[in-house]
């Protein structure tokens, strides 16, 4: 039977999440090093509309999986399907999202399929039969290349690690559907809860200033706001391990569970730069890093890196701008 | 489970702090830190003892465990989770720096823990150094436990022998689930406050509360996957690095800004 790559497509309130198409981009990189057919699978109870959508918009085969009842993602029901179904597909590499999902996903799946499992991947590189993967270690401040000798994997990929391919008019495919069900004996889903808080202060700001865990204690925030004061309507943003802290609010998250958020400035403070902080402030137009660390992976993103303790620098900061403002 | 009488069990790991210059051993394919790197708990591991020494309270039959697989040094960190609470220290003492797959730190704590009952299996969210998220749910399926990741809350009912728990997934938005004990749960921070250990705890961290084990002496397993290169990320972006002194490095900041029409 032929090889396949199979893309465990994401989609969320009646959508494909976006990452499903970057998912695309990822299984043809993969099928550079490997002839092999590439198949998204989408689970859910009402899923025909958004096969017909993916395939129309990929040209790739793409199977609806229609479990009745499942209305969102649950761990035991898509491990057990996919437990079940991926061996008769031989797939070589199995694909998902490092999202909460795929997160969830991925390391079961793996031990119950006998695959390798590699999460977080930002980029495939090798030759025929040597395929390796990268990925950030030690907050971001090296990348790892990782090689598996399984003859199964599976990959979770870091989200805007790689482009969403642009398909040109793909030939019309059909998409195929099958029908499962699964029962589940120890899980049962009781709802997504929305939100509970709004972040637009942050993430309509021309300027954001985020303070990072190297702000030292709660008192020194305090520098943070003055740094902001600079900027007339700037917002305070920060790091998830500050706003855990409760030094600053969850609505000032940035990062993968918090805003993502485009300013044209981004002033990063005492941000050690890992990939779930990265994810939310990337697209910003200019971005200046302050870290004591020379090493921080966050100089990696940023357009001027300042190798100094904000506690200090961040006063002399505001007083050379203060006297030039005379 | 009819009794209020929980066994937890958390893993917890040593990560280096995170100023640590982080190294290149090239000839080894892996990172080099420096003997003088100090270590401490991995961040989010204090999430998972935190709310299990809640438990704890909540439940005052509930013993507490902590296991980590890792070099001799690594003791420290059980001291320090003993510190913090708790009944237990265990320590799979492994050889040597190199990287550990997933698959084979899941594999030992899962032979320590088979048959001993826990009813919960606590662990970070993920490794700041490792940064994989795996370990918990791969010890959850060899022992073929439900799992919940990135657990913000969870409310255990011993009684009915069930633990409902919010998931924090993309955007804020909670996926909520009951799973039936014993469950593994890999704890996102931000759950709790983690306390400080105590001195009187720590002085009580003695010998006796920790079991070692030769992680030699344990079943090996496939690790399925291995690093064989670590390099420096490269620049996303230009990256001018300011020089001089920190006024002159604020000047030139603000001569830049200013270029750019983005400071007045
Ligand atoms: C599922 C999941 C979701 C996540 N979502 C998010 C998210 O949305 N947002 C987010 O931010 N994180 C998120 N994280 C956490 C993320 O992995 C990192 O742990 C976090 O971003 C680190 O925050 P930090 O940089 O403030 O702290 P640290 O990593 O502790 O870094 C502190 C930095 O401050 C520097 N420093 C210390 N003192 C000083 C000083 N005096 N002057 C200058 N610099 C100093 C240090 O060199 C270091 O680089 C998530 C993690 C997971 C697993
Ligand atoms: N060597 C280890 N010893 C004990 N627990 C570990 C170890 N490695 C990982 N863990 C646990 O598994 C979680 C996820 O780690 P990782 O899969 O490396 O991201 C950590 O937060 C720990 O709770």
């Amino acid at each position: 039977m032929a090889q396949s790559i199979i893309i465990i497509a994401e989609h969320f309130e009646g959508e494909l999440r976006p990452v499903t198409y970057e998912l695309v981009g990822f299984a043809l990189e993969l099928q550079k090093f490997c002839p092999a057919k590439i198949k998204m699978l989408i689970l859910g109870d009402d899923v025909a509309g958004l096969a017909q959508d993916a395939a129309t918009h990929t040209g790739l085969d793409v199977v609806a999986v229609i479990v009745p009842a499942l209305t969102t993602y649950n761990l035991e029901v898509y491990k057990g399907i996919l437990s079940e179904r991926l061996p008769d597909l031989d797939p070589v590499y199995i694909c998902m999202a490092h999202t909460t999902q795929g997160a969830d996903l991925a390391p079961p799946l793996a031990v119950r399929i006998k695959a390798a499992c590699i999460t977080g991947v930002v980029q495939v590189s090798g030759e025929k039969d040597r395929v390796s993967f990268a990925r950030d270690m030690y907050a971001g401040k090296v990348v790892a290349t990782f090689e598996s000798t399984s003859e199964r994997r599976i990959l979770t990929l870091q989200p805007g690690s790689l482009p969403s391919p642009v398909f040109d008019h793909p030939a019309p495919v059909a998409v195929e559907t099958w029908t499962a069900t699964y029962l589940a004996k120890q899980s049962m889903s009781r709802g997504i809860k929305p939100p509970k808080e709004t972040n637009a202060a942050l993430t309509e700001a021309e300027v954001v200033v985020s303070a990072g865990k190297g702000v030292g204690k709660k008192e020194n925030l305090q520098i943070i706001d003055n740094l902001s004061r600079l900027w007339p309507g700037s917002a305070v943003g920060g790091s998830r391990p500050v706003c855990d802290s409760g030094w600053l609010e969850y609505r000032q998250q940035v990062g993968t569970t918090g805003a993502t958020v485009a300013p044209k400035l981004y002033v990063a403070c005492g941000i050690s730069g890992a990939s779930q902080h990265i994810a939310g402030m990337r697209g910003s137009g200019f971005i200046v890093a302050i870290n004591r660390d020379s090493g921080a992976a966050i100089f990696n993103v940023a357009d001027v890196c300042v190798v100094e303790d904000l506690i200090t620098f961040i006063p002399c900061l505001i007083e050379e701008h203060r006297k030039q403002s005379i | 489970m009819a009794s209020t009488n929980i066994k937890i069990l958390v893993c917890v790991k040593e990560v280096p702090q995170p100023e640590a210059p982080i190294g290149i051993d090239p000839s080894a394919g892996w990172v080099q830190i420096e003997r003088s790197t100090s270590y401490r708990i991995n961040r989010f591991d204090g999430f998972a003892v935190e709310e299990a020494l809640l438990i704890k309270e909540a439940f005052p039959d509930t013993t507490v465990d902590f296991i980590t697989v890792g070099p001799d040094r690594s003791a420290m960190i059980l001291k320090r989770a003993l510190g913090m609470g708790g009944d237990q220290g265990i320590h799979i003492v492994t050889d040597g720096e190199g990287y550990l797959s997933p698959f084979v730190t899941a594999h030992w704590i899962a032979l320590y823990a088979r048959g001993k009952t826990y009813d919960l299996i606590l662990t970070g969210v993920m490794s700041e150094d490792y940064m994989q998220g795996q370990v918990g749910p791969t010890i959850a399926e060899f022992l073929s436990l439900p799992c919940a990741t990135a657990t913000i809350f969870e409310r255990l009912s011993p009684g009915e022998g069930e633990v409902y728990v919010a998931r924090e997934i993309e955007g804020g938005f909670r996926d909520t689930l009951v799973l039936r004990l014993p469950v593994v749960l890999t704890v996102q921070s931000g759950i709790n406050r983690p306390r400080y250990p105590s001195l009187s705890n720590m002085l009580r961290a003695k010998r006796q509360q920790m079991k070692t084990i030769a992680a030699k002496s344990l079943k090996q397993t496939d690790p399925r996957q291995g690093v064989i290169g670590i390099a420096y990320p490269s620049k996303l972006r230009s990256g001018q690095v300011l020089i001089g002194t920190q006024e002159e490095k604020a000047r030139e900041l603000l001569k830049i800004l200013s270029e750019k029409s983005l400071v007045q």
